[in-house]
């Protein structure tokens, strides 16, 4: 705030309670002319109503009385007063970083804990559990549910069925969150609407499951071109995060409709990088609550 | 003074409550005057440039959506809220927002720093219908979006506009809008805008040290 502005200010505090100081003080003694009747003779309603002289009521003058010292204490002790900082020189920035510290100090001896685990230790620590639940649902939850179940809708991956796109290790699962996926499958539209439906009958035959045999022995010469990368096995390439299409686990859907859309539009898988957003200890409690969604029963079973 | 000079404003009503008028007025003559003259000084600084053509049609259907209704851009300076939505906002990130998106309500989540948090094709679905990816939402969903296409011609205006009112916006800025926005849906503008909330102006660190509360 400029000088000038600052001025106005104190101005208006000093007008302001001025006034209503003068008339606070000067109230109880004032002369006030009283008629042989007792009230003042200021009339309303022709009479029928009639103002009473009596002394301020002394609940009301002590009351005002603290409200006055309340004023002059505030104005003394927080800004308020123009440019006047206040005695105590609070600043809501300032109490914020007095908050962001003291919640800091009080996470600090479990965060140097949760340092000397591995993603994969930690995953069997039930306060970094808690930790990461609340982060994953923040966080997370918006594209994989709260569930971790993924959403198939969204092309966003199940993370409770231990089939990684881009490997499950502790340290794959803490890059992918720090530093975010993108997946690029092309469009194949271009080999024909025959030939990707029949590619896509190929496509379900790798997993074993219901598909029209003469429309996939049709389709498999065409693999070559999806064996760069999903293998020549189609059992996927993490490096990549080209899907394993010989498990049952369909990230953009397992009907056949779904499966040739995949094929002729092509598909783009986009998971945000949280490193602008979280820090590394955060990102670390993270990895471990979301290592353990495929390991809760191995983990039942080792405790 | 003597009480006779009271029974004037005692007995005419008129006259109270112009006393009682100036008396209650003065608080506000201190608060609000003060930040309103000197809201117009406010300087863009270093990050903050003014919407390009697709974020600007996009921050438009934004305000005619009456999305502010419901979300607020304005992460106050409090840790919970830091804490889920980043740095506290300061008002120079707003001079380019007219009117500024601040809102006083939230029924869904800030968006002051949304941008980048969920994927474009997350924020399709979610403006279609909002339960495809949050299944406890009570967002209405907008796919009338997807089918309106942006007005070039509007969108030069409203830069036009917005160069009178102080917008650096270059000749050269507002002959390429049609370019920007071709065949572009509103929708799409929309997607634009929110994906760069918060995203590059966020206070410089230097300027406000991350002590002072930064996202922890």
């Amino acid at each position: 705030m400029s000088t000038g502005w600052s001025f106005w200010v104190m101005f208006l505090v000093v007008l302001n309670m001025g006034i209503t100081f003068f008339l606070y003080l000067w109230g109880p003694r004032a002369k006030i002319p009283t008629l042989p009747d007792g009230t003042s003779g200021h009339v309303w309603a022709h009479g029928v109503l009639r103002e009473g002289v009596r002394p301020l009521p002394m609940w009301w003058v002590l009351f005002s009385g603290a409200m006055f010292v309340a004023g002059f204490v505030y104005l003394a002790l927080f800004p308020g007063f123009g440019n006047f900082k206040g005695a105590l020189g609070w600043t809501s920035h300032g109490e914020l970083a007095r908050h962001v510290a003291a919640n800091r100090a009080e996470l600090a001896p479990l965060m140097d804990r949760f340092k000397l685990y591995s993603v994969e230790q930690l995953a069997s620590d039930p306060d970094a559990l808690q930790m990461g639940k609340v982060l994953f649902e923040d966080n997370c939850a918006a594209c994989h549910q709260r569930s971790a179940k993924g959403n198939v809708a969204l092309g966003a991956p199940d993370l409770t069925d231990n089939d990684w796109l881009y490997g499950g290790s502790g340290s794959d699962i803490t890059t992918s969150i720090h530093d975010g996926r993108s997946g690029v499958m092309p469009p194949w539209a271009s080999l024909g609407a025959d030939n990707v439906k029949n590619l896509a009958q190929y496509v379900l035959s790798l997993s074993g499951s219901p598909h029209d045999a003469a429309r996939a022995a049709a389709g498999q010469p065409l693999f070559a071109t999806c064996a760069a990368c999903h293998g020549a096995d189609g059992k996927g390439n993490q490096a990549l995060g080209a899907p394993n299409l010989t498990d049952h686990i369909w990230l953009h859907g397992g009907s056949v409709a779904d499966i040739e859309k995949t094929i002729g539009e092509g598909r783009q898988g986009h998971m945000p990088a949280w490193s602008p957003r979280l820090s590394d200890e955060q990102i670390h409690v993270l990895a471990a609550y979301v290592y353990h969604q495929s390991h809760q029963t191995s983990d039942a079973s080792r405790q | 003074m003597a009480y006779k000079h009271f029974e004037a404003i005692e007995k005419h009503a008129g006259l109270l409550g112009i006393g009682i008028a100036i008396m209650v007025s003065l608080g506000g003559l201190a608060e609000i005057t003060p930040l309103f003259v000197e809201a117009h000084s406010l300087k863009a600084p270093p990050g903050v440039h003014p919407y390009d053509p697709l974020r600007l049609a996009g921050k438009d259907v934004y305000v005619r959506e009456g999305c502010y209704l419901c979300h607020s851009q304005m992460i106050r300076a409090l840790r919970f809220e830091t804490q889920r939505y980043g740095h506290y906002s300061v008002a120079s990130e707003s001079v380019y927002d007219r009117p500024f998106q601040w809102g006083s309500k939230r029924t869904g989540p800030d968006l002051a720093r949304v941008g980048g948090k969920y994927s474009d094709d997350w924020q399709r679905m979610h403006l279609m219908n909002p339960r495809q990816v949050v299944p406890q939402s009570n967002m209405p969903g907008y796919p009338w979006l997807a089918d309106k296409k942006l007005d070039a011609a509007d969108i030069q205006a409203r830069m036009r506009v917005l160069r009178k009112l102080g917008d650096p916006y270059s000749d050269a800025d507002i002959a390429a809008a049609p370019a920007a926005v071709e065949g572009k849906t509103e929708m799409e503008a929309l997607i634009a805008y929110l994906q760069g909330l918060g995203i590059r102006n966020e206070p410089d660190p230097a300027a406000t040290p991350a002590s002072t509360g930064g996202a922890p």
